[in-house]
C-alpha cells in the first residue's frame, strides 16, 4: 500500500468542515446551493484560493502554500497574457490599415483636389492643353487609389468614390465641349459654366464631395491613432497584472528558497526573465508604432497643397515602417503566455507532487 | 513502497509530466480562444446591415429625402442606407453596372434607361415586391416580357407655367409674347438642357395630342416629321432662341433651380416659368406665392390635350434582404406620404387620397387631383422614356439650338440618325391613354 495514499492532502481526509471553500465538499453544502450566481462567480476566485489541504492539525501547510502559490502564478499568467494581448492588439490593429489604406487614401483624395484644381485652370485656356487631360487621369488614377482602401466606409464608401469617378467623366466631357466651341462663343461659355457647376457645386459639387470623403478619412485616421481611455485602462491593467504576476514570481522563488533550501528555482527565474522581456518589449513596440501613427496623425490633419504630396507620402511610409512587423508579433504573446504558464507548472509542479505522496 | 520522511518519493514520472501538459494545453488553448474571440467580438461590434442607393436629389431634396423617409426606415429596420445623390447618376449607375458593382437600389427619373437595364438583365423583377395595381401605367409599365421593374416613388405635372399671384390675365397674356418674360435656366450639370426638352416635348403634346407624342416617344415618328419641327420652332419664338445674346446667355448658363430667381427681384426680371411642379419649392416662387395655370391654356388658349408627368422610378439591381426591405417600404403608403408631406413631390399611389388633407395649398390639392384624374391622359417625360443616348443628345440638341436655332436640321438630322440606330431599347407606350 502506499502509505501516501492515506493521509495524503490530496485525499481530502482529516479536512475540516468548510475548510476547502471551493471543494466539492464545500460546494455541495446546502447554504452555498441556493446561491447560484454567488457560486459562479466565486468560482475563479475560489480555485486560485481554495487550500484543499489545510491540516486539521497545525502539521505543516506547504502543500497548501504550494497549491495556493500554484494556481495564482497560473490565473495571473493568464490574465496577463489576454489583458497584454488585448491592449496591444488595441494599438497595432490599426496599424497595418492605417499604413496600407488610411494615410494613402487621405494623400490619395489631397492629390485628386489638386489635379482637379489645376485641371480647371486649363479647362479655362483658349486652347485645348495636354495637361487637362493629364490632370484629369492624375484626378481619376487617384480616386482609384483611394478605392483601395478597405476602410473607406464599405459599400456606401466606394458607391461615393465611384459617383466621384462619374461627375469627373462629366465634368472632362463638359470642359471638352466647350473647349470645341470657338473662344468667345456662347456655348462655349455656357459649357464651361456647366462644368464648373459639376466641379464646385456647393455640397453636390465633385470639390465638397471629396471634402466630405477627406473629413472622412481624416476621422479616420483619428480613430484609428487615437490612444483613448479604453486603451490606457487596458494598458494600466496590463503593467498591473505585470506587476502582480513579477510580485508573486519573487514571493514564490523566496518561498521555495525559504521552504527548500534552493537559491533558485529554474522555471521560475526563466519565468521572470520571459515576463520581463515579454512586457519590455511589447511597451517598446507599442510606444514605436504609437509614436509613428501620432506623427502621421499630426502630418494628415491638414490639406497639403500639390507639391507637398509626395514628400508626405514618403514620411507617412516612413513613419509606419516596421508597424506591419510589430503588428505581427501579436500571436507571439499568446506563445509566451503560454510558455510562462508551462514554466510556473513545471517549476512548481515537481514540489507539489513531491508533497502529494509525502506522508505526515 | 515506503515514502520518505524527509524528502520526495519518487512518483511515476510519466502521469505526473502528462498531467503537466495538459494544463497547460487547456489553459493555453482557453487563452487563445478567449483573445481570438475578444478580438472578433469587437471586430462584429462595427458590423451592421447596410443597403446602397443612388438617386439624383441633391441639396434640399436629398435632405428632405434623408429626414423623410431613409430615417423612418433606418429606425425601424435597423438597416443603414448609404444614399448617393447626384445629376450624373446615369453616368455613374452606367459605370458601375459596366464594373460589376451596381448599388442595391436606384431610384432614376428615366424609364426608358430602367428598360435598357432590364432588356440587359440587370434589373430584379418586383413583382413579389411591389403591387402593380397601387400605381398602374404610365407609372408602373409591364414590360414585354411581362413584368414590372420600376414603381414611382414621386411624381410631378410639367405641363404648367408658374407666375406670381397678383399678375392679372391681360399681364399674363402679354408676358407669353415676350421671351425676356421667360424665367429659363438651362444649366444642371450632367443632365444640363432637360428644360428645353421638356419644352418641346409639351408644346408637341398640346398641340398635336397623346398618340403623335406616343408614337414620337416611341420612335415611330421622325424628328424631321413636321409635328416635331414645328414644336422646336414654337419654342425658339417663345424664349428668343438666337435673339438677344444677353437672354440666351443668361438662359444657358442660369442653372434651373436658379431660374425663377429674378420673379422676386425688384424690378421683376421675369414673370413666367414653364417648369414642373417640384420648382414651386424654389424660395423666390415661395415668396411671390406662384400659382399656374395649364401651358395649352396659356398657350393655345385651349383645354390640355393631355398632361406631361415624371416621376422618381424605383427599381432593384442587387437582391439582398436588406434591399427588399427597401423596396417594400418605398412601395408602402407611409413612404410615399412622407414625400407628399413636404410638398417635394406628389405620390400617385392608390392607397393614397390625392388631396383628402385640407391643410394643403389650393394649388398643391389642385395639382394631385389633376395627377390622380382618371379621365386625362398622363404622358410620362417622352425624352425620359427615351434611350439614354438619344434623350443625352436631346439635351445637348436643345442647348445648341437655344444659341444657334439656324442649326436645327442638322441637329434634327443627328437625332434621327442616332434613334434609327439597332438595338435601342423603346419604351412600348408612354402615355394612359391616346
Amino acid at each position: 500500500m502506499n502509505p501516501g495514499n492515506a493521509g495524503t492532502p490530496g485525499a481530502g481526509q482529516g479536512m475540516p468542515a468548510g475548510a476547502g471553500a471551493g471543494s466539492p465538499a464545500g460546494r455541495r453544502t446546502p447554504g452555498r446551493s441556493v446561491h447560484g450566481l454567488a457560486r459562479l462567480l466565486s468560482r475563479p476566485v475560489s480555485w486560485v484560493t481554495r487550500t484543499g489541504t489545510r491540516p486539521s492539525d497545525g502539521g505543516s501547510t506547504t502543500a497548501r502554500d504550494l497549491a495556493l502559490r500554484h494556481r495564482l502564478l497560473l490565473a495571473l499568467s493568464a490574465l496577463l497574457t489576454l489583458s497584454l494581448f488585448v491592449s496591444y492588439q488595441g494599438v497595432h490593429d490599426d496599424a497595418d490599415p492605417l499604413r496600407t489604406s488610411t494615410a494613402p487614401a487621405v494623400l490619395s483624395l489631397d492629390t485628386a483636389l489638386y489635379a482637379l484644381g489645376e485641371a480647371q485652370r486649363d479647362a479655362a485656356q483658349p486652347v485645348p492643353t495636354s495637361d487637362f487631360q493629364k490632370q484629369i487621369s492624375v484626378a481619376v488614377q487617384s480616386l482609384a487609389a483611394a478605392a483601395a482602401d478597405d476602410d473607406l466606409g464599405g459599400p456606401g464608401g466606394r458607391q461615393a468614390l465611384q459617383t466621384l469617378a462619374g461627375l469627373i467623366t462629366v465634368y472632362a466631357d463638359k470642359v471638352q465641349r466647350s473647349q470645341l466651341q470657338p473662344q468667345g462663343s456662347l456655348l462655349r461659355e455656357a459649357y464651361l459654366s456647366y462644368a464648373t457647376g459639376v466641379l464646385a457645386e456647393k455640397g453636390s459639387g465633385i470639390q465638397d464631395r471629396l471634402k466630405a470623403l477627406q473629413r472622412q478619412q481624416r476621422a479616420a485616421v483619428h480613430r484609428q491613432t487615437s490612444f483613448g481611455p479604453l486603451l490606457r485602462l487596458a494598458w494600466s491593467l496590463t503593467l498591473l497584472l505585470a506587476l502582480a504576476l513579477a510580485a508573486a514570481l519573487l514571493e514564490t522563488q523566496r518561498f521555495l528558497r525559504h521552504r527548500f533550501r534552493r537559491r533558485y528555482n529554474r522555471q521560475l527565474l526563466a519565468a521572470g526573465l520571459l515576463l520581463l522581456a515579454g512586457v519590455a518589449v511589447t511597451v517598446l513596440f507599442t510606444v514605436w508604432t504609437q509614436a509613428g501613427m501620432n506623427h502621421t496623425r499630426t502630418l494628415l490633419d491638414r490639406p497639403l497643397p500639390g507639391r507637398f504630396i509626395p514628400g508626405a507620402g514618403r514620411d507617412t511610409a516612413s513613419l509606419l515602417a516596421g508597424t506591419g512587423f510589430r503588428a505581427a508579433a501579436a500571436v507571439w504573446i499568446l506563445i509566451g503566455g503560454a510558455l510562462l504558464m508551462a514554466l510556473a507548472e513545471t517549476g512548481l509542479r515537481r514540489h507539489i507532487d513531491d508533497y502529494r505522496f509525502r506522508p505526515r | 513502497m515506503s515514502a520518505h520522511p524527509g524528502g520526495p518519493v519518487t512518483a511515476a514520472p510519466a502521469p505526473r509530466s502528462r498531467r503537466a501538459v495538459r494544463t497547460v494545453t487547456v489553459v493555453a488553448s482557453c487563452l487563445a480562444v478567449l483573445a481570438a474571440a475578444a478580438v472578433m467580438g469587437v471586430r462584429a461590434l462595427g458590423h451592421e446591415p447596410a443597403v446602397t442607393l443612388l438617386a439624383n436629389w441633391t441639396g434640399g431634396d436629398e435632405r428632405h429625402f434623408r429626414e423623410a423617409v431613409i430615417e423612418p426606415f433606418q429606425r425601424k429596420y435597423h438597416i443603414r442606407v448609404d444614399y448617393q445623390g447626384s445629376n450624373a447618376e446615369s453616368q455613374v449607375l452606367g459605370a458601375d453596372v459596366e464594373a460589376g458593382t451596381p448599388p442595391d437600389v436606384v431610384v432614376l427619373t428615366g424609364p426608358g434607361e430602367l428598360a435598357e437595364y432590364a432588356r440587359q438583365k440587370h434589373l430584379v423583377p418586383l413583382d413579389d415586391l411591389v403591387r402593380h395595381a397601387e400605381f398602374g401605367p404610365p407609372w408602373a409599365t409591364r414590360l414585354t416580357d411581362g413584368h414590372v421593374y420600376w414603381f414611382p416613388l414621386k411624381a410631378d405635372l410639367k405641363s404648367i407655367v408658374w407666375y406670381p399671384s397678383g399678375l392679372g390675365e391681360r399681364e399674363l397674356r402679354q408676358a407669353v409674347r415676350r421671351p425676356a418674360a421667360w424665367c429659363l435656366g438651362m444649366g444642371s450639370g450632367a443632365t444640363s438642357g432637360w428644360p428645353g426638352t421638356d419644352w418641346i416635348e409639351d408644346i408637341l403634346l398640346q398641340r398635336h395630342g397623346p398618340a403623335v407624342y406616343e408614337r414620337w416617344a416611341g420612335g415611330d415618328l421622325s424628328w424631321r416629321s413636321p409635328q416635331v419641327r414645328s414644336a422646336w420652332t414654337a419654342w425658339r419664338d417663345l424664349v428668343g432662341a438666337g435673339g438677344d445674346p444677353d437672354l440666351v446667355r443668361r438662359a444657358l448658363q442660369t442653372p434651373y433651380q436658379s431660374a425663377s430667381d429674378p420673379v422676386a427681384a425688384r424690378p421683376r426680371g421675369c414673370t413666367l416659368e414653364h417648369q414642373a411642379s417640384f420648382i414651386r419649392g424654389r424660395p423666390a416662387w415661395r415668396q411671390t406665392d406662384g400659382r399656374y395655370i395649364s401651358s395649352a391654356e396659356l398657350l393655345h388658349g385651349a383645354a390640355p390635350r393631355g398632361w406631361e408627368v415624371s416621376g422618381d422610378l424605383v427599381a432593384l439591381l442587387h437582391d439582398t434582404p436588406q434591399a427588399r426591405k427597401l423596396i417594400r417600404y418605398l412601395a408602402s403608403a407611409d413612404a410615399q406620404r412622407a414625400w407628399n408631406e413636404g410638398e417635394s413631390g406628389f405620390s400617385v399611389h392608390t392607397g393614397l387620397p390625392p388631396a383628402a388633407d385640407g391643410s394643403r395649398s389650393a394649388w398643391h390639392r389642385s395639382l394631385a387631383l389633376v395627377l390622380r384624374d382618371g379621365k386625362a391622359a398622363h404622358c410620362f417625360d417622352a425624352s425620359d422614356a427615351m434611350p439614354p443616348a438619344v434623350r443625352d443628345a436631346f439635351a445637348e440638341a436643345a442647348i445648341e439650338f437655344l444659341a444657334h436655332p439656324d442649326r436645327l436640321d442638322r441637329l434634327l438630322g443627328s437625332l434621327d440618325t442616332l434613334s434609327r440606330t439597332p438595338g435601342l431599347t423603346w419604351l412600348p407606350s408612354v402615355c394612359d391613354r391616346t
